[in-house]
């Protein structure tokens, strides 16, 4: 396959932007961008978040207008009015956040978007690219991966020779990954032009042909071919404009620390928020100046989990007990509603964490205020230090406490959010996938916060990122399919294998019951 | 009691026309998104604009074609508000409903009392020959039939063609309908304003066929029946028939046990099951994920869509 791509002849391109421009009020996202798309090669457009990909490429499907500059399609200016336009010109994207309706099943979703599509079509052509969807099947029931297929089903159905991705692997499990790559290479080999939009060098190295790179609206390099292209350090120095370090200090666990098990689960079972059993007989403990990774890939469980153990119920069976709360005792998991000590970052830094109209001040109150004596008053005084603070010590880039939340990026959401729930002084900080979606930066600033966090109390981290997991953790506990397969130190030469094989659900080859020995390592 | 009980049919499904017509048109308006709380003020305007129609040209089916322009008209005014301005979906159809019950009796007040052309039993060939069935379901008049023919009709479009699914799309995700390619709020409009005219057909019913005439106010809340039986049938256009004959069933009960004078069950208490039902319905469907998962609840109903950028 690969003699195949380098056969092909460049000629002209599919798809060609110059000098396109988008504002949106003051701030300007795309900056004169140009990219060029050929004909059966995959061109990486690699940036930060906020660095313009995603407007590019809504600009390139038609939901968005730009302001300036040329886009041209098999040689041909375009000027897309409506999605419809592009999608006509041949141009398909799958979104991060799928464009499928739930309710409805795979047939009626590929229906809407290329009409006429029988089911026997459908099954036919999942079956030649490897993307065999059930069509009868409903949305809600298929896993994040299953519902990919079905989102490039659409688009093959409807002949689509342009396919944009936009983080097409954030929410796949590494064995998905490796499907979905060899299904991009098939695409490529029939001579469709892909434009893959990530943060993740190691995909750009191991599928792209062609490699640009946004900064803050510009490219600030363009059209690198893979041998032009530079190691990735050099790589992700042009992302972000200055010299990353890929880990972050971790000082040294603190032995003199007394070993007070903050949190102790046990034999913790429970549901998710649909109703489903998500997890079962988890034990798992975090003591005072240690970081606890829960890691996997998405949809083992972790979520529910989390939720749980944050007291927003769920748990059907097992205990918890928090250090602290009802004098340490272990209390049934369907009682535990959570205790003053536990601060809970969730995941969705804008649904569950905030409230989009409200001002920075206002938010930085949301939790915690019950345990200050300011009675029923507001002490908006003290919801404006946080967000001074925060400004202060985590580079929270804000106008003003008085700002409303939904003004900030995504990455000073989650610097707020951080800082709110560490100004109550936690004794345990439970943080579900803190820096995902964020740039490089501002997750070194979340990596710092909670390495400081971890000198004086409990961090329990949640996250699917195998990095982060061993940069920051001192324990990390694979979660797979709602279970613990084992807890690893990180300071275990092989950490970094057993992990990934854990999270692929490959246990430890001696023996069946690995989960047994792990889970009772942290006891 | 046979007869009796037939007799009981009869008047249940003909109590039941009108609002199972305007159920139909809501359920077409939500099943696109779009919550139109102004049935209630349709349909009063429909019984108007029918009967005045009919009264001056002497011929009730182009009074039926009046009502369902007036219905269509008024909704186009809530198509306007709540897609093309984006509003608040609620406060608009509950304007439209204020709008509609005034309106309807400041205008006809000279019409109040005077009597004119109505539809009569139809005698079906066949069909009204048929035992029990015939006689609950083909005894009525003209516009019961064109019910029955309606309901399978939406029932086909909406689940068996594309420009159905187009439909519900916009209903069950805006964003994703329009990533597709719908015009989402052009969808949203015409289904609103189909809708407005099955309103406006239903109030002509009444004012035409059920009770002949015009009164004011002469809806006496079936508009509010017919929204929540879309609820009840969990938005499924043979099932918001069904409900509404359900409906028709209670409302019959109340005339068989006033006429009978023995109250086997309360008035209130059938005045009242309608809605009890379709609160019990949605408790069951709410409290089972995989029943609310689906159950035909437009997941983006009442939420303007808006594209970015």
């Amino acid at each position: 396959m690969a003699a195949n791509t380098n056969t092909i002849a460049r000629g002209e391109p599919l798809l060609s932007c110059r000098g396109v421009c988008k504002r949106f009020g003051a701030v300007a996202a795309n900056r004169d961008v140009d990219l060029d798309v050929w004909p059966g090669r995959v061109h990486a457009l690699l940036g930060e978040n906020g660095a313009g990909k995603s407007t590019l490429m809504s600009i390139l499907a038609g939901r968005y207008r730009p302001d300036g500059g040329v886009i041209r399609v098999r040689g041909a200016p375009v000027a897309f009015a409506s999605p419809a336009q592009a999608r006509t010109a041949g141009i398909g994207m799958v979104h991060q956040r799928f464009m499928l309706i739930e309710s409805m099943s795979v047939a009626e979703n590929v229906r809407l978007a290329a009409p006429g599509a029988r089911d026997a079509d459908i099954a036919a052509l999942g079956e030649r690219y490897g993307l065999s969807v059930d069509p009868a099947r409903l949305v809600a029931d298929l896993s994040m991966g299953e519902r990919q297929r079905v989102e490039i089903v659409k688009l093959l159905m409807r002949g689509a020779d342009i396919l944009i991705f936009d983080e097409p692997t954030s929410i796949l499990a590494p064995a998905e990954v490796e499907a979905l790559f060899s299904v991009l290479r098939r695409l490529k080999a029939e001579g469709r032009a892909i434009v893959l939009i990530t943060h993740k060098l190691d995909e750009v190295l191991a599928l792209a042909d062609d490699i640009s790179i946004l900064r803050r609206g510009r490219v600030v390099a363009g059209c690198l071919t893979l041998d032009q292209a530079p190691g990735r350090r050099e790589l992700a120095r042009l992302m972000v404009g200055r010299e990353v370090l890929l880990s972050v200090e971790k000082p040294p666990r603190d032995c003199g620390a007394e070993d007070e098990t903050v949190l102790a689960a046990q034999g913790l079972s429970g549901l998710d928020a649909s109703g489903r059993p998500a997890f079962a007989d988890v034990d798992l403990a975090v003591r005072r100046g240690e970081i606890v990774a829960v890691i996997g890939v998405a949809g083992n469980g972790q979520d529910a989990l989390a939720r749980c153990l944050a007291g927003l119920g769920g748990g059907t069976a097992g205990s918890v007990a928090f250090a602290g709360h009802e004098g340490g005792r272990a209390m049934p998991a369907a009682r535990w509603r959570g205790a003053r000590g536990l601060s809970y970052v969730p995941e969705d830094r804008h649904g569950a964490g905030s409230v989009a109209a409200m001002s920075l001040a206002e938010n930085a109150l949301l939790t915690g205020q019950a345990d200050e004596r300011g009675g029923p008053l507001l002490d908006l005084a003290r919801g404006a230090a946080i967000v001074e603070r925060a400004v202060r010590d985590y580079r929270l880039k804000a106008e003003s406490p008085q700002a409303p939340a939904g003004s900030l990026s995504g990455g000073n959401l989650q610097k707020l959010i951080l800082a709110r729930e560490l100004a109550a002084e936690p004794a345990l900080l439970l943080a579900e996938q803190p820096t995902q979606g964020l740039d490089l930066a501002a997750a070194e600033d979340v990596w710092q916060a909670l390495l400081d966090l971890r000198s004086r109390a409990a961090v329990l981290l949640f996250t699917g990122d195998l990095k982060e997991a061993l940069s920051l953790a001192d324990r990390l506990a694979v979660i797979f399919r709602g279970r613990i397969l084992d807890v690893i130190a990180a300071d275990d030469p092989t950490a970094i294998e057993r992990v990934g094989l854990l999270m692929a659900g490959v246990a430890a080859p001696a023996t069946a019951d690995g989960g047994r020995n792990g889970t009772g390592a942290c006891a | 009691m046979w007869a009796d009980l037939v007799f009981l049919g009869q008047i249940a499904v003909k109590s039941s026309v009108a609002v199972a017509l305007a159920a139909l048109g809501e359920l077409v308006a939500e099943r696109s998104g779009v919550l139109n709380l102004g049935v209630e003020g349709m349909m009063l305007m429909g019984a108007l604009a029918g009967f005045a129609a009919a009264l001056t040209t002497g011929d009730p089916w182009l009074g039926l074609g009046a009502a369902a322009l007036v219905g269509a008209a008024l909704a186009g005014l809530h198509a306007f508000f709540a897609v093309a301005l984006r509003a608040n979906q609620v406060l608009a159809g509950l304007a439209l409903t204020i709008l509609g019950a005034g309106l309807s009796s400041f205008l006809g007040r000279s019409l109040a009392g005077q009597s004119g052309p109505r539809f009569r039993p139809l005698h079906l060939p066949w069909l009204s020959d048929i035992p029990v069935a015939g006689e609950i379901f083909f005894t009525q008049s003209a516009p019961a039939y064109l019910l029955y023919g309606l309901a399978p009709l939406l029932w086909y479009w909406l689940f068996r063609t594309g420009s159905g699914l187009r439909v519900r799309a916009c209903g069950q995700g805006a964003a994703s309908a329009d990533a597709a390619g719908v015009n989402v709020a052009r969808t949203r409009a015409l289904c609103t304003v189909l809708g407005g005219a099955l309103a406006g057909l239903g109030g002509a019913y009444l004012s035409l066929s059920y009770t002949p005439g015009w009164a004011t106010g002469m809806t006496g809340g079936q508009g509010w029946i017919a929204v929540a039986m879309v609820v009840f049938a969990a938005w499924r256009p043979l099932g918001a028939v069904a409900g509404a004959m359900l409906f028709g069933l209670f409302q019959a009960l109340q005339f068989w046990f006033q006429a009978t004078g023995q109250e086997l069950v309360p008035a209130w208490l059938l005045r009242m099951l309608p809605y009890l039902l379709t609160i019990a319905v949605l408790a069951v469907v709410q409290g089972s994920p995989s029943l609310r998962r689906r159950a035909g609840a437009p997941a983006d109903l009442g939420r303007p869509f808006a594209r970015e950028g």
